[in-house]
């Protein structure tokens, strides 16, 4: 009998952890750390970097790192920070990214020369968060990219080397680069569209968090493709308020629920059998 | 008998190795001996494959002067390739720059033909390097100087690392005949192909911002000419002496399989970047040294540590061979080794159409 107390016990502590740690999860990736905030405004003076609009935008520091690549040199990058500020109107979504860059690299025309690049990526279905590294078969992510040497793109990927680009991009891109030596910086402003124009196009008019990550390429280091500095996935609160996505708080405390009823179950089971002999 | 040894999973009814997943190889054999340098392969190529903005700059066949810098300048030593004969690990490799390459150069063609200027027709600046910028200098003292030409062009390797090195699969391998093609629509200008390619045969146009190289003429061997008819590479097709002999290394009728497998004198260039090569070249002979008083001595006059260098250590191996056949004819014998090199029978010299019917 004292056997099966011990282990009625331990099943009970196991449980426990099991709980507090399917509990925990989502309070992780929720932290507010990876929320960027977004205001809300009615009229927009915010296409160009440097629009009086955007003095009233909050900004985020957003921290990258060399992206997990098989390319050579893959984790020598050079951009080590982005300001993210985000802003919505009733028709679109202004993304300004700035960031530090000595050298303002705008061409690909030698054979050694690679220009400087940014790009937002956001999930095509925007309730569930694909693979960050350009996300999966089954998750695409839509990629707002620019470069000083081919302009603004609007991409389509399906996980690393598939990258895209949409025949007729509905993104727009602005941009500046000012200031001189460590100092300069370059300011890119993206906006598009809130409604997805068509299929594979990421719908911005979602009531729910909408998740987002970051690249920049720094050309005079020969960065290019997987040699990038990336963010992680960060969100939007479009829902409001500082919480974990909701769809994937659902499925941890569904998840949590679930195996507690299975431990539960088994163990009444373990001792209605036990204490049957 | 096969060239590879890495791995034998050749196909069954062939003791020729060819890559994983191609029905058959192209390959191209070049016999050292007969070029004379002339460049009109390097024209022929130009003039249908380069000739775009952005592509002036590129040669995807040149002949360069052995000893030598090379095209790019110092391309061999610019890495690439694969770190061992199991193909899991490629070697880091650089780009070239405008300079290795050379630029094209500005004339004073205005001056002269328009302005009556007697100055002689020359650069007008900074010509300070350029493709065979060391034409004809070679190595070794007189009376014992030394070199050869070496036309190039891509290898269509076996084991690509060109292919390899790209992280969206824009390069591949043709199923059908093994040539190495960069699709214009994938490609998004990275040049890690560039980089990897040890023989730096695959170039990047600064316009379209994409990588080309050779595409060993396949709308010519696909019989897309003008009448319907096949035709081999314009480089091959357009040489004076005819030294390049084009066909399939796994026809095992055909002239190229009998001197690369079967008498081992066709050697691939540069076996240590362990690309496997699809082209390979007969290795040059020279006459003996020469003393002060021009007196022939049996001595090597290109160093054979050289030509080991550049084809490998069977360079020993096929020049005894071919010397041997060489003796044979000689005294008379028969040398089916010594009628392959000197066939002219066009029929032999191009087999393009062996597996058509397949
Ligand atoms: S020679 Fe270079 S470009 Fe050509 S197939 Fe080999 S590795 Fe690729
Ligand atoms: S055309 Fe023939 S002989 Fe002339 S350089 Fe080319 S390979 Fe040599």
């Amino acid at each position: 009998m004292a056997d099966h107390r011990r282990t009625l016990a331990l099943t009970a502590v196991l449980s426990a952890l099991i709980v507090v740690s399917t509990v925990a999860a989502p309070m992780v990736s929720a932290r507010p750390a990876h929320e960027i905030p977004v205001s809300e405004v009615s009229t927009a003076d915010l296409a160009e970097p440097d629009a009086d609009g955007w003095e009233e935008v909050p900004a985020s520091d957003v921290p990258l790192s060399s992206a997990p690549s098989s390319v050579p040199n893959a984790d020598d990058t050079s951009i080590e920070t982005v300001d993210v500020q985000a802003a919505r109107t009733d028709q679109r979504l202004y993304v300004r990214l700035e960031w530090q860059d000595a050298t303002r690299d705008m061409n690909a025309s030698a054979t050694r020369e690679f220009a400087d690049a940014v790009a937002v990526q956001f999930p095509v279905n925007t309730s569930s968060r694909p693979p960050i590294a350009m996300g999966g078969p089954d998750n695409r992510v839509n990629v707002w990219y620019w470069s000083g040497s081919t302009g603004t793109q609007e991409l389509l990927a399906g996980g690393a080397g598939s990258t895209t680009p949409f025949q007729n991009p509905t993104v727009q891109a602005n941009t500046s680069h000012s200031g001189t030596g460590g100092n300069a910086t370059w300011t890119v402003v993206y906006s598009r569209q809130l409604d997805a124009s068509s299929e594979n196009r990421t719908d911005l008019r979602t009531d729910g968090d909408l998740d987002v990550a970051f690249a920049v390429w720094n050309g005079s280091n020969g960065e290019r493709s997987g040699q990038k500095a990336v963010s992680e996935w960060h969100y939007y609160p479009f829902s409001g308020g500082p919480q974990g996505p909701p769809y994937e708080t659902l499925l941890w405390t569904l998840a949590g629920i679930a195996i507690v009823a299975v431990v539960g179950v088994t163990s009444f089971g373990i001792y209605r059998t036990r204490g049957a002999e | 008998m096969s060239t590879d040894q890495q791995d034998d999973q050749g196909e069954e009814d062939t003791l020729v190795n060819v890559a994983d997943g191609v029905d058959h190889q192209v390959a191209m054999v070049m016999d050292l001996n007969k070029c004379i340098g002339c460049q009109t392969c390097t024209i022929a190529c130009k003039n249908l494959w380069t000739e775009d903005g952005g592509s002036e700059y590129m040669y995807w066949n040149n002949v360069e002067t052995k000893p030598g810098e090379g095209y790019p300048r110092g391309w061999e030593d610019s890495g690439g390739g694969w770190e061992s004969g199991e193909h899991s690990d490629r070697s880091p490799g650089e780009i070239p720059d405008e300079e290795d390459y050379g630029r094209a150069w500005e004339f004073n063609h205005e001056e002269i033909m328009y302005e009556g200027s007697d100055e002689p027709l020359r650069p007008r600046d900074g010509a300070e390097w350029g493709p065979n910028w060391d034409e004809d200098q070679g190595a070794g003292e007189y009376p014992n100087s030394y070199y050869f030409y070496l036309p190039r062009i891509c290898n269509h390797c076996t084991h690509p690392s060109c292919v390899e090195a790209c992280p969206r699969s824009a390069l591949y391998k043709r199923q059908e005949d093994g040539i190495v093609l960069v699709d214009q629509d994938r490609c998004r200008g990275y040049r890690y192909c560039v980089e990897g390619c040890p023989y730096k045969k695959v170039y990047y146009n600064t316009v379209s911002k994409k990588s080309e190289k050779c595409i060993f003429c396949y709308p010519r061997i696909e019989g897309e000419g003008p009448d319907g008819e096949t035709f081999a590479p314009a480089c091959a097709e357009e040489c004076p002496p005819q030294l390049r002999l084009v066909g399939f290394l796994d026809d095992e009728e055909g002239p190229i399989h009998k001197l690369v497998n079967e008498y081992e004198v066709a050697l691939p260039l540069h076996p240590e970047f362990r690309t496997q090569p699809n082209v390979y070249y007969i290795p040059p002979f020279a006459p003996g040294q020469h003393t002060e008083d021009g007196e022939t001595v049996d001595i090597d006059r290109i160093p054979r540590q050289y030509l080991r260098n550049l084809f490998g250590d069977g360079v020993d191996e096929a020049l005894d061979t071919i010397d041997a056949h060489r003796q044979r004819v000689r005294q008379g014998g028969d040398s089916e080794l010594m009628e392959l090199l000197q066939d002219k029978n066009p029929a032999k010299q191009y087999r393009l159409e062996v597996f058509d019917d397949e």
